[in-house]
């Protein structure tokens, strides 16, 4: 691996100090990679009743507590998680359960509203195609801009390129700007140069069918080898049979919060009963299960 | 159903993390400003792009290509002392007023323009803040950063200017950097403060450019504090923009070295602006991404 040493990301949300050398005695291979402690993420809605310059003055003015937003929800609850070296996640869930919201919460987009988040790696987020792309550039450009957000440098991805021409088969339009790729094209792109990397952590979300069918099971086979050169890897998908496939650690969310973690087969069975069963009854209880 | 609970990860979880030690507001900061500068250096690089593709489309396709960043502000210096020289016959702050306009012009079109499109940056880049982690602090940068490219390459063509208008080139002018980076800093305060206030009060975005055109009248750019009392000129003093167009005067108008007390004022309001605008920043960055 190339990034040998990792870059060491820490995050405070309530708790904001707590001396960085904490770890140094620590034994490093047993570190985990992502550790999460009682994390919750909060969303507040402020769309049906915008918080505006105007309502903030007037509050001010008024001397008025600040109202509550009438919605806020919680799409993440007291998350315990421990990633450690070589576990290949997988997240199954019903939607809105929080699993997407999981894996941007350690892409580092969404701060936690409470909890410590602590991931030490690089990640790289495979979340949505194309993050980071400018359709003004060319091809050739925006790997180069895509690496440089991921941090690598220019050297690095230059000798990337060729692989990802090679996968992607673009090499002809490389120099031609993004905004005159057809859609496909571009998400290939973004599979390519995102999945040419060598990420410590990997995060996926449900884009393993990007393109025709050739380039589907290509993908796959991509999706694997990366896999295989990372640390950890977080997959979330509706496609069961995948996750069983690629990961060996099942993660069960409902509702913002963790039902069940355990080897892959044991939670999606048991996500299965659940699905299948008639009655909402079959539900685990979350504090038995969770850890 | 045979769930692994992850008993012992718990309990090694509560040994690694010990009660945080109440920690001083300094030690944050400090540590807050460590962290930005590590990110800083890491993406350091995505700002580099993200500049030059800025100017580099901006240009793109036109036939003199990049020239342009050097055509367009003569052009526009030539517009301005044409219209200004003719319509409006003012007695410069010695030497010619073209040239005391042109000195004005410079400095504040680069923090007029920095200012205004820091004020829509963290929306703008909504779609990247929303899918990928990019320290938020370079978005106002690049604004900033862009801006000052294309205000230095005004500079640059003012030079050209300068002996056609009956300036000397002085040894005073080895103090533009100087005066350039305390612009700068000052700008860049401001923007993120702007930046920040736009991205929860979108309210803000329209008031910016009303009260930059405000102040831009209120501070002697298009005419030289000469023209007002020795009495009523302390009211310039009140305004923070005042001492930075001033020095831009001093050295390119008189070629005269500012005096020191101008030159102070203007670090203490530069240093003021960029420690307001970070913490006003980095204290409100985690909420931005819920408010886009």
């Amino acid at each position: 691996m190339s990034r040998s040493s990792p870059t060491k990301t820490r995050w405070f949300s309530d708790s904001e100090g707590r001396s960085r050398g904490l770890r140094k005695d620590r034994n490093k291979a047993a570190e985990p990679l992502i550790e999460l402690r009682d994390v919750s993420l909060k969303f507040v809605n402020y769309s049906d009743k915008s918080y505006t310059l105007k309502r903030a003055f007037l509050e001010l003015l008024l001397r008025r507590d600040r109202q509550v937003p009438n919605s806020e929800f919680w799409a993440l609850r007291d998350i315990n998680l421990r990633i450690r070296r070589g576990e290949r996640i997988g997240i199954v869930g019903s939607n809105g359960a929080g699993k997407s919201t999981l894996l941007r919460l350690l892409a580092r987009i969404y701060p936690p509203t409470h909890g410590v988040l602590d991931v030490r790696g690089m990640v790289a987020p495979l979340i949505e195609m194309g993050a980071g792309f400018n359709s003004e550039l060319t091809g050739f450009d925006n790997i180069l801009l895509n690496g440089a957000m991921l941090g690598f440098t220019r050297k690095q991805m230059l000798a990337k390129v060729e692989g990802i021409h090679e996968f992607t088969g673009l090499r002809e339009f490389a120099h031609l700007p993004l905004k005159y790729y057809s859609s496909g094209m571009y998400s290939r792109l973004a599979f390519g140069v995102a999945t040419e990397i060598d990420p410590e952590i990997l995060l996926v979300d449900e884009s393993l069918g990007v393109g025709d069918a050739a380039f589907r099971a290509k993908a796959k086979e991509r999706i694997r080898r990366v896999m295989d050169r990372s640390h950890a890897v977080i997959l979330v998908s509706h496609e069961l049979n995948t996750l069983r496939e690629l990961c060996d650690r099942g993660l069960w969310m409902q509702k913002g919060r963790l039902v069940a973690d355990g080897p892959i087969d044991e939670v999606l069975d048991a996500y299965i009963q659940s699905v299948n069963a008639p009655a909402p009854a079959a539900e685990p209880d979350p504090a038995e299960v969770s850890g | 159903m045979n769930m692994d609970v992850c008993n012992e990860t718990t309990t090694e979880a509560v040994e690694s993390f010990p009660a945080p030690p109440s920690v001083r507001l300094s030690e944050v900061w400090r540590r807050r400003l460590a962290n930005d500068r590590a990110e800083l250096v890491r993406f350091w690089p995505v700002v580099q792009n993200m500049v030059v593709t800025e100017l580099r489309v901006r240009y793109q396709r036109s036939f003199m290509g990049f020239l342009w960043t050097l055509i367009n502000p003569l052009l526009m210096m030539l517009v301005l002392s044409v219209v200004f020289s003719s319509l409006m016959r003012i007695e410069g702050g010695g030497g010619s007023y073209t040239l005391y306009l042109l000195a004005g012009m410079v400095p504040w079109t680069f923090m007029a323009g920095a200012v205004t499109e820091s004020s829509v940056c963290i929306i703008m880049n909504e779609s990247l803040i929303r899918k990928i982690y990019v320290p938020k602090l370079i978005f106002p940068l690049v604004r900033v950063l862009i801006n000052l490219i294309t205000g230095m390459l005004s500079l640059a063509a003012l030079f050209l200017l300068l002996v056609p208008l009956g300036a000397r080139p002085s040894a005073a002018m080895l103090f533009l950097p100087v005066a350039v980076g305390l612009i700068f800093a000052f700008t860049l305060g401001l923007g993120l403060l702007v930046a920040t206030a736009n991205t929860f009060f979108r309210d803000c975005g329209h008031l910016v450019g009303v009260f930059i055109q405000a102040w831009y009248f209120a501070t002697p750019i298009i005419y030289p504090v000469t023209q007002f009392e020795e009495s009523q000129r302390w009211r310039f003093w009140l305004n923070p923009a005042f001492y930075f167009i001033e020095i831009f005067h001093d050295i390119l108008c008189k070629g005269a070295w500012p005096p020191l007390s101008l030159v102070l004022t203007a670090a203490a309001l530069a240093t003021a602006s960029l420690g307001i605008g970070y913490v006003t920043f980095k204290s409100n960055e985690d909420k931005m991404v819920f408010r886009l």
